[in-house]
Parts: structure tokens; sequence; C-alpha cells
């Protein structure tokens, strides 16, 4: 029996690089990294984060104990994809669409200031609300703000969320349990992410060097990609997901990257690819001591060096539960910008000093492109905190 | 989708055992505010670093599957909350300029009982982890469909539960705040019950149990007779049949 499609028929998106599909891609394809700048978020220390600059859409009156930064992003993505929404309500009715979000901070940078309220007057600062913490609440919110009465919900694995919401979305579309999903993820820069990764010594001191002798850790980053998904042919397709878990670690993956392999040969087999049919993939590429080497490993065993992948976070930061979400929106925007076959490819960003340690994996160069013939595939990884991987393919027949 | 739960297994404090819900069941009551397992079938060095809520969550968890397929099947984890207790000591940490503990950042995430449940029971399958405000049972249901989407031909393990708010936000949070919870193997195919769920609009507001939605299902499901149950605390009604 064929499996209903996964169309990808509309994104928005928000983050360092700017707060629309044309901005986003401008800096993606040339690798351009000045969103990271230096914000005081851990005590002593100085850190780049990805971090939003565009003034971000307010949250209407009636949502008003919705409001937070992480909804706002969210909004902002939402607001992109408003037309396609429209037409998807007029054409299943507004209980027939749902929301699958990811997120791993939902609006806890909100919660500090609530906190910090508390400490000076002795009560929680009184536009908070329960709603803004709480993980369901960014499905709750962004069902509320887009006007759909389908199933809401919030996935939060770490920094697979994002990719696994897509999955979700797939399957409720093909269950049937909805004809349209607003699906994608949203997190946002806080004190409790940014000295957590630092208390774990995982943040960089300077801009994230993927696969560098040199990495030294993570830069952090923020925004919002949300995607309206629909069992349409056509477009931009969602066409394989793998998912797995490795028993391992809270903190750490795998060393041999297992996991990781595991989730991209499944991904391959539910696309029904062979791995010489993805023409770029994109790496989770941390930048960490641990996630590179056996990221590049799973990578080598699988691909070979044939396939040329990029890690983006040296452009945006490491959107965490979004991560997923706004690399798989990458993945989008380089298949949108295709043309007679030629795919531009998002550069691999980094100080330029391979670790020799590392499998020599095939890295984007700026302004690559390749010939990707008429039916591009790529493909994006995202692993998480606690072992949770997802890696999802997406795919496009003809000319864009 | 109509599927089989085969198996299930829930604790809340001083109702352990599969006969003890059933007598709760046919004459249900609120339940208590306090407890905790003390999930002694995990080794001492984890279950040493597992909070309540986590070795409330696995003791269903391991009530629910057999060794064989402890390490085996897919699993879905629902909490509204999560490690949100956890989460107020860090950000009060945050917000004195304090230095963070590492190790207790890292099991705040909110698949940090996903986690501990594929590590404790080395399983490598695929997991999901979601909340859903007031209608997160529903949700991990669906979500446990979604997995029944990808590969029919294996069962899913959903684990849902909660403890009640520490006193921060408990005020901000209206529910009926227990500690608890709810395990059940769900299957395309199989022995017992089979249970499908439609969705539709709400169009009033459906009145509140006196207990978490999950547990307003297991009443129904060991002693609700033929009637449909409907939940859904906003825009959405989900509709549970017994249709076997």
């Amino acid at each position: 029996m064929a499996r209903t499609p996964c169309s990808l028929v509309a994104l928005g998106q928000v983050n360092a690089l700017g707060k629309s599909n044309a901005e986003v891609a401008k800096g993606l394809f040339a690798g351009d990294t000045s969103g990271l700048v230096p914000r005081d978020l851990v005590p002593e220390r100085s850190h780049l984060f990805g971090a939003v600059r565009d003034p971000l859409p307010e949250i209407p009156a009636r949502l008003a104990r919705f409001d937070c930064r992480n909804n706002r992003l969210a909004l902002a993505a939402l607001e992109q994809i408003r037309p396609e929404l429209e037409g998807a309500l007029a054409r299943f009715g507004r209980a027939r669409i749902g929301v699958v979000a990811g997120t791993s901070t939902s609006g806890v940078g909100d919660a500090e200031e609530a906190i910090a309220v508390r400490e000076r007057t002795g009560a929680l600062a009184r536009e908070f609300d329960y709603a803004q913490l709480e993980f369901g609440g960014l499905a709750g919110f962004l069902a509320e703000a887009a006007g759909v009465r389908g199933p809401a919900y919030t996935l939060s694995t770490a920094c697979s969320s994002g990719a696994r919401a897509l999955a979700t979305a797939r399957s409720l579309v093909r269950l049937g349990l909805c004809d349209a999903v607003i699906s994608g993820a949203a997190d946002s820069l806080c004190g409790l992410t940014a000295n957590g990764f630092a208390s774990l010594g995982a943040l960089s001191a300077g801009i994230t060097s993927p696969c560098s002798r040199n990495r030294d850790g993570l830069t952090l980053g923020e925004g919002a990609a949300l995607f309206l998904v629909t069992g349409d042919p056509g477009g931009i397709q969602l066409l394989g997901v793998g998912e797995s878990s490795e028993a391992h670690h809270i903190s750490a993956p795998d060393p041999e990257g297992n996991g990781a392999e595991a989730a991209m040969r499944m991904a391959l087999a539910d696309a029904g690819l062979a791995p010489a049919e993805i023409a770029y993939l994109n790496l989770h590429g941390t930048g960490t001591p641990q996630n590179d080497p056996m990221e590049c490993a799973a990578v080598a065993r699988v691909f070979g060096n044939g396939v040329a992948c990029s890690s983006t976070k040296a452009l945006v930061g490491h959107g965490l539960g979004a991560a997923g979400a706004l690399e798989a929106a990458f993945c989008w925007l380089v298949l949108a910008a295709r043309e007679g076959g030629a795919l531009p490819l998002p550069p691999h960003v980094f100080d330029g000093e391979r670790d020799p340690a590392m499998a020599q994996i095939r890295l984007a160069a700026p302004g690559e492109s390749v010939n990707a013939g008429p039916r591009p595939r790529v493909l994006t990884n995202s692993f998480g905190f606690g072992g949770s991987n997802c890696t999802l393919v997406l795919g496009a027949d003809g000319d864009a | 989708m109509n599927v089989s739960l085969t198996r299930w297994s829930a604790w809340a404090p001083g109702i352990e055992t599969n006969e003890a819900w059933e007598a709760w069941a046919r004459s249900p009551a609120p339940l208590a505010k306090e407890g905790a397992p003390d999930a002694k079938f995990l080794p001492a060095m984890l279950r040493r670093r597992c909070t309540p809520l986590t070795r409330t969550m696995l003791a269903a968890a391991w009530g629910c599957l057999d060794a064989a397929e402890l390490p085996a099947l897919r699993s879905v984890f629902a909490s509204r909350h999560g490690s949100i207790n956890e989460s107020i000591g860090l950000l009060e940490n945050v917000v004195r300029r304090e230095k963070l503990s590492p190790a207790t950042f890292s099991h705040t995430v909110h698949n940090a009982q996903a986690a501990l449940f594929s590590i404790a029971a080395v399983n490598r399958a695929a997991s999901s982890s979601l909340s859903a405000m007031d209608d997160t049972w529903a949700c991990a249901w669906l979500e446990a469909l979604t997995f029944l989407e990808r590969d029919p031909a294996a069962p899913v393990l959903v684990v849902i539960g909660d403890v009640p708010l520490a006193d921060t936000f408990a005020p901000l949070c209206d529910e009926p705040a227990v500690p608890y919870a709810f395990a059940c193997r769900l299957a395309t195919e199989g022995d017992g019950p089979r249970i499908g769920l439609s969705l539709d609009e709400a169009r009033d507001a459906l009145p509140r149990p006196a207990w978490p939605h999950a547990l307003d299902f297991l009443r129904w499901l060991l002693a609700g007779g033929d009637a449909p149950l409907a939940l859904g605390a906003r825009g959405t009604r989900y509709t549970f049949r017994k249709t076997s």
C-alpha cells in the first residue's frame, strides 16, 4: 500500500540569521557568523550566543498568559506561514488541524525573571503564568494563536525535539487523525541552559568550531521554525524518519556512534534510499569534544566520504530543542534553492583545522554546490541528551 | 485506529497492585498526596540519581513489561510537569548567579525519565517524551499511535506520571495534584481490550475528574462498562471507546 505523502508545504523561521526564509537563506549559504553575539548569561564568563536581535511580534492580549520569549519566537515563525494556514483552515476546518511542537526550554527564561522578582519582593512576578513554563504551553499557545482545534502537544526529547515533532506530524496525517499539522520547534536563550551547559564545561570560549582539532564546545542559540505539514504530493517532502535511543549516559553520547548510525540507517530505509542517493547531510555537529568524533565515525560508516556535510551551528548556535526543526528548515531552504539539479550547500564553518583523529568525512566548502540530479535528497541529524536520536530525510522532485 | 491494550500497571501511594487498582476503580476515591515507590528493581547507583517522579514512572514501566520486553519495546513517556520541581533550585541558582550542579541540570531535561529507562532497561529502541497541559494523557495515546503507524508490528510502552508541583508554582496550577504513574502496552493486535480513540471539536467544557486523566481512563477501563469515555480540557474532545 502506498503511504500518504508528507508535504512540508510552508516554512516560517527566525534565528540569529534573520526572521524570514530569504534572510536566513542569505546568511546560510554565505556562512555568516555575525549573528553570534556576546550576552551576559554566565557570571564572570564571556560567551557568544546565537541571539535573535530582530524585534519579535507581541502576543495578542487574549493570550497574555502565554506571553514569554519562547512563544514570541514561535509566533514570529507562525506569522510567516499564516497565508498557507488560512488556506488549510478553509480546506480542512479548524478541528482537523493539529500542532506538534518541540522545545527544551519553553518559557524558562521568563520563569527566571519571575523568581528574580520573588527574591526582591517575596512574590512571583504578577505577569508570570505557569502556562509560560510548562512544556505543553508551547503547543497550547500555537493552537490558540493559529485558531486550530486539533490535538496539540509538545515533544521534549532535548536536542532531538524539533526533528521528532516532524516525525509525529507525518504520522498523525498518515493515520488520518489530522489533515494538516503545524509542526516544528522553538527554543529561547536563558540563564538555565547557558549556566547548565557551562557547568558541564560544554560552552566554547569563542565561535563553535565543529570537526576542528581546536574545538572546545558548543555555542548556544535560539530560534523557531514551523512547517505546515499536509498529506499532499509534490513540493518538498519529508521522506524518511529514523529514531534510536542509546542506553548509554544521561548527558554524553555513545563514543562509538552506534545510536547515531542506527538512526541514519533507519531514516534511509524508511525513505527507500541508498546512502549514495543523499546529496547533502546537515550534521548535528555541536563542536563538543564528544559529539563530533562519534558523529563523523557514524557518518563515515554509513556514507564513506562521498556525501557533502556541514554543521550550521557556527551560524545560528545550537538551538537545543529547536535545533532539529531549524536544521530541517535549512535542508528545506537547500531544496527550495535547487536549480536544474544543482543544490547550493551551506558551508561547513569552522577554523579550518581538521582534527586528524576523526573520520575524515567530506565537509562542504564555501560557495560549493553539488549536482543532485532531478530528485535531490538531503538528510539531517539531531542527537539529544539522554541518548535520544532522530534523523530526517527530505527530498523534492523536479524543478523548484 | 483501534489497538489492543495488552498489559498495564499503575502506582499511587497505597495502591500498588492491579488488584488494588481494580478495587479502587469499583469505588474510586481521591488519592493520597504524598509518597513514592522504592523502585528496588533499579541498581542502587542509578536509584540514588532518580527523582521521585522517575522512580514512580519506572515502577509502572517495570510492572507493565516482562524482562524480555523491557529492553525491546519502543516507549512514550508523558508528564505534564516532568522535572520542573528539580529545575526550581537551578532557577534560584541562576537568579543568585551561583554555579549549577551539572548532574542536576542533566536530569532536568523532560526526557530524563525516558533516558533513565533506556539506561536501566538497556533499551535502544525509539522513545518520545511529551507534555500537553491538561490533555497530556490523550496526547500520550496519540503519540503511541504514531509509533504504531511507523511500525505496526512492534508494540509500544506508554508511561505517564506526575508528582505534585512544589510550592513555588503549585498555586499557579489548578489540577488534582497527586503522585502517580500509569503504564500500558499497546499493540495493533493481541489479547486484551480493543480501544479506539476519536477526536472532535469540544463544544462545551467537559467536567474534570477528581484524579488525573490517565487514572480516570484506568477507572473506565476496569469498571466503566461499555459507555465511551470523553476527556478534553481545551478545544479538542478525545473520546475513548471499547470496540470489543
